[in-house]
Formats: C-alpha cells, structure tokens, sequence
C-alpha cells in the first residue's frame, strides 16, 4: 500500500480489463514520474470518451453522435448488414475496405460458460432493423472461433425463413482466433468469398 | 532425434546440474525420492515443453522456503533431420515461461514439437491400463498430438464445446428448446468428428506395434494383448459428420432429461483386452505394467514410421513392476531404439551396455556402467 493519491490511482487503474495489481502500479508510477507525460492530457482524454461517446442508436458501434459516421451516411449501402461481435471487429472491416453496407454490434457472443445467452445480445434489434429497413443480405462476421460460429448459426437460424440471404465469413481465417488481429488482406479475402449459410 | 546436453538450474530438486547425453541407452539409478524422475522430466520438458507428469508448471521451480516467485532454467541442445536446436526455457513461478529456440522466442509448443519427438512412460501410465477411461482418451489423445503436433488442438477444442454444450443443457429453464442449441450441436459434432478420426488413426498406428512390443516382454503367443478404439460414434471417416448428428438428434430427448451431452469422443473407449480378459480388473500388476509400458514403446515406433526418425524414449522406472524374467526380457530389447533413457531404483536393474548417471541428493555422478 502506498499514500494518498497514488494508491488511489494504482485502486483505479486496476479495475480496468486486463489490468492486474503490479501493471497498476507500474502504470500509476509512469504517470507521476515521466515529465513527456502530460497528466491533465491523459486525464482530459479519459473524460472526453467517457462523456461524448456513445452506443450508435442504431448499429451500437462505438460513436461520437447519437448516430454513428456509417448510419449517417447516406452512400452506404442500408440493404446489406454485417454483424460483428465487438466495435473494434467492425473498425478492422472497414479498414479492409470492402463492405459498402452497414453494421450491426451485437456485443459479444453467446457463451453458456460465461453466463452469456441470446438475450444478453442485440439480437432482437437486428432482426427490428432487419424487418425495417427491407434488407436483402446479411453478413455474419462473428468471431470464427466456437463462440462466434455457435452465434453465427443461431443468428442465422433466424434471419432465413424471412427470405434473408444470409453469409458467413470465408475460411482462411485462423480458425479460433479475433477477427480484430486478422491482417487487412486476409479479411478482404474472407469478406469476398463469403458463402452462404 | 537426439538430445545432446542439458543444464538445469533451480529445477526441482537441482540447484545446478550440466549433463551430456550418451545417444543410445543411458540408466539413471538412484533411490527413490532422489531426483532421478525430475531428471527425465527435465530432459523431456526441452523438447516437449511441458511436463509429462504435472499441468502446472508451479511444482517445477525450486524455490526457498518462504520464498515467491523465481524461475527454473533448463538450457539444452538437440539434433533432429530438420536440424539443430538450441533450446532456452525459463520456467517462472508466477507468469508465462519464456522460451527461445536459436535465439528467437516460440509462441507455440508445436512449433519445436513437431521438429523434436520425445515419447515418456512412467508409473501412472498404469493407469491408463487399469483406470478410469478418461485416461485412455487421454491416452489417445498423447498419441494424435505426439505423431501429429499440429492437431494438438482439436481435444482441447472439443472439449470446449462440449462444455458449453453440457452449460447451455445444465442452465435451460426446461421449456421450449435451449435457445442457440443448434450452433452448439454443429460445434459439437464438426469438432468430435476430427478428434474421432484422429484417435482412429492414432489408434490403428499403434494396435499392432502395442501387440508385439507386448508379446516380446511377456513370452506370450499372438494376440495376447488386443488394442481396440471403440468410439461413441463408430461410421466410416467419410460418414462420421452425418453418423454424429443422427446419433445426437437421436438422444436429444434423452439428452433433454439428463441435462447432459450424452454422444460423442467423450465417451469413447479404448478397449484392452490381456489374453482375451478386459486388462482393467482382470491384469495382474505385472501384465498391467507390461501393457502400459508397450503402449508407449509402441507409440515411439510409431512416430519412427511417421517421421522416418526414433523419437528420443523416456522410461522412468520400468522394472519394478515386473517379474525377473519380464525384467530381462525388457531390458534386451531396449537396445538399438535410438536414444533412450531409464530410471531405475537399484544397481540390480541395470541393463548391460548402459551409461551410468547416479542419482544421490540432488546431485548427478557420471559412472561406469556395468558391461
Ligand atoms: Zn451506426
């Protein structure tokens, strides 16, 4: 235990994901004692995301506005959705380039194991935007692990008695890994030769 | 594959220890409880990088007592037909191991696996001839990854599904269908079908060999030890995916009352049968020894035929368990297998032609050995 506002700090930081006690500690040190550091900065940083940003009301990606960049552009392609587990799944597909449609952040990935089911996810969302907006096909870029091909299938399930063309990823994808540490060219390639389910 | 030096520090029992490694038949005598077990854990941790008797890694580090943290060290060299590796591995109590192979860091086992093959026997490889069958599937599972590094995986992917699949089934209210049930049965059945097919394989590599390396320990005639797969879901390889999901939806209301996944590799078998009798209950102490330790010997030569090169061969206490003439019939055919090392209690049990490692104390005296 240290004093005062640096185990306060080191209390702080160690709540965050990932973070254990002794990277904590390392972390809140670094802060206090590397003068490049800019402390109000990082500080300002941390208040600014937490206080403009937000869920898109409509694909819940990570967004400034009430609407995200994407849902606000009116040259994508609203007839085409594809699904993702995370925000940061969806940032690695639009850096590959090739989706003209939109997004949909379902916010994980059904896992029993994790106490994680169906209801837990923006499921019912999907299918409201799916009825809505007339759309034509839909593209399932779950994780291709056990996790995201279970949900890719039960997803699935649902969409293609409505008529739904209804894709998933190619192979070439390491199989159990995420999709965000998927190179560029290889997410092109899986996106491109998507086959349907 | 052969193993040329070792040094160990803060492994186990030894503080320091700097050993060359004879490349054919070496006896590591010492009594019990002096370290000469930790010895062939440490030669088979290099190349295997993981210990062939503990899943934590926390009992290998050496440490004072009190004291947290700290790190074993095990540094070595080994040649094979893909070429020469010089493997440095950092064992650390609290955090991942480090290990470099020529300098540069290995993310994952099967990357130095697959180059160096290392088969180890030891005592509770009785076990897998006398225990519960969740040792025979481990057993199998041994053989798919040590032939076939780059299927290590599938055991443990299945077993994930499967867990999932026994939580959704153990969690549903009892109405309706457990929401998502279809993805996990297609996790379920494209995952089990691979693990099946593996320790098919895995299964038909070695019957035949566990057989003869058998016979030649015990004096017995043809087919006096039967190795058989017998899986949940029997079907030719091509038909397996289909023969699995009909089996599932077959017991799905079963399934649905027992909360539980009842078909699939986890209820596989593997059938051992000594002189026509079920070996588990039926075996002696000695003919269970003699089954255990062919199996393995058996899977050495198999990853020989696979590889077109003799696995280094890891025997810790190999005689105890059999009668004199067991004992002398073993010991002669250990000869002429490549590089092979023993652990044995007593000089008694030392076989001829063998290098001479004592054991005393954690500390290691290169011998004579008896000719
Ligand atoms: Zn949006």
């Amino acid at each position: 235990m240290f004093e005062g506002p640096i185990q306060d700090l080191i209390d702080e930081l160690s709540r965050l994901p990932g973070i254990g006690p002794k990277s904590a500690q390392r972390l809140a040190f670094y802060v206090v004692k590397a003068p490049a550091l800019d402390a109000k900065r990082l500080a300002d940083a941390l208040v600014a995301a937490k206080e403009r940003m937000r869920f898109c009301r409509e694909c819940f990606c990570v967004s400034e506005g009430d609407l995200c960049r994407i849902c606000r552009d009116p040259g994508r392609d609203a007839s085409v959705i594809c699904v993702v587990e995370e925000s940061k799944d969806q940032a690695a597909i639009e850096k590959a380039g090739v989706i003209k449609g939109r997004y949909h952040v379902l916010g994980g990935a059904i896992s029993p194991l994790e106490g994680i089911g169906p209801d837990d996810l923006r499921v019912q969302e999907l299918l409201d935007r799916v009825a809505r907006d007339h759309v034509q096909e839909v593209i399932l870029a779950t994780n291709p692990n056990l996790e995201g091909n279970a949900t890719a299938m039960y997803v699935a399930a649902l969409l293609k008695p409505a008529g739904i063309t209804v894709t998933r990823l190619a192979s070439g994808l390491p199989v159990g890994g995420d999709l965000e540490y998927a190179d560029e060219v290889t997410l092109g390639q899986a996106l491109e030769g998507r086959r349907e389910m | 594959m052969r193993l040329d030096w070792i040094e160990l520090r803060d492994f186990r029992s030894y503080r320091e220890a700097s050993l060359r490694i004879s490349p054919g038949l070496t006896a590591v005598v010492g009594p019990n409880g002096e370290g000469k077990t930790n010895l062939l854990e440490a030669l088979y941790y290099l190349v295997a990088l993981e210990s062939p008797r503990v899943s934590s890694d926390l009992p290998l580090v050496r440490m004072a007592p009190g004291a947290i943290g700290g790190s074993a060290f095990l540094r070595g060299e080994a040649e094979s037909g893909s070429g020469r590796f010089l493997i440095e591995v950092e064992i650390r109590a609290d955090g991942a191991n480090r290990v470099q192979v020529n300098r540069s860091a290995v993310r994952r086992k099967r990357d130095l696996r697959r180059h160096l093959r290392a088969v180890f026997s030891g005592p509770d490889d009785l076990d897998v001839v006398q225990g519960e069958p969740d040792h025979r599937r481990r057993f199998m599972d041994e053989v798919v990854h040590t032939m076939w590094p780059t299927k290590e995986g599938l055991a443990s992917a299945y077993e994930r599904a499967l867990r999932q699949r026994n939580r959704l089934l153990k969690d549903w209210p009892g109405t309706g269908e457990p929401a998502g049930l279809e993805g996990w049965d297609a996790e379920l059945v494209t995952h089990g079908s691979a693990l099946t097919a593996a320790r098919r394989q895995a299964v038909e590599a070695i019957e035949a060999r566990a057989e003869e390396e058998f016979r030649a320990i015990s004096d017995r005639g043809q087919g006096a030890l039967v190795v058989e797969y017998r899986p949940s879901v029997e079907a030719d390889a091509a038909d397996l995916t289909h023969a699995f999901r009909e089996a599932l939806t077959a017991r799905r209301a079963d399934e649905l009352i027992r909360r539980s996944t009842l078909v699939g590799p986890h209820r596989d078998e593997l059938a051992l049968r000594v002189e026509g009798l079920v070996a588990r209950g039926f075996a002696s102490h000695g003919e269970a020894w003699a089954a255990a330790v062919s199996l393995r010997l058996a899977l050495a030569r198999a990853v020989a035929e696979e590889t077109g090169e003799l696995p280094t061969v890891f025997l810790d206490d190999p005689f105890s368990a059999l009668d004199p003439v067991r004992r002398r019939r073993l010991a002669e055919g250990l000869h002429g297998r490549g590089q092979l090392l023993i652990a044995i209690p007593d000089e008694q049990q030392l076989p001829e032609g063998a290098a001479v490692w004592r054991v005393r104390d954690g500390s290691v005296l290169i011998g004579e050995g008896t000719t």
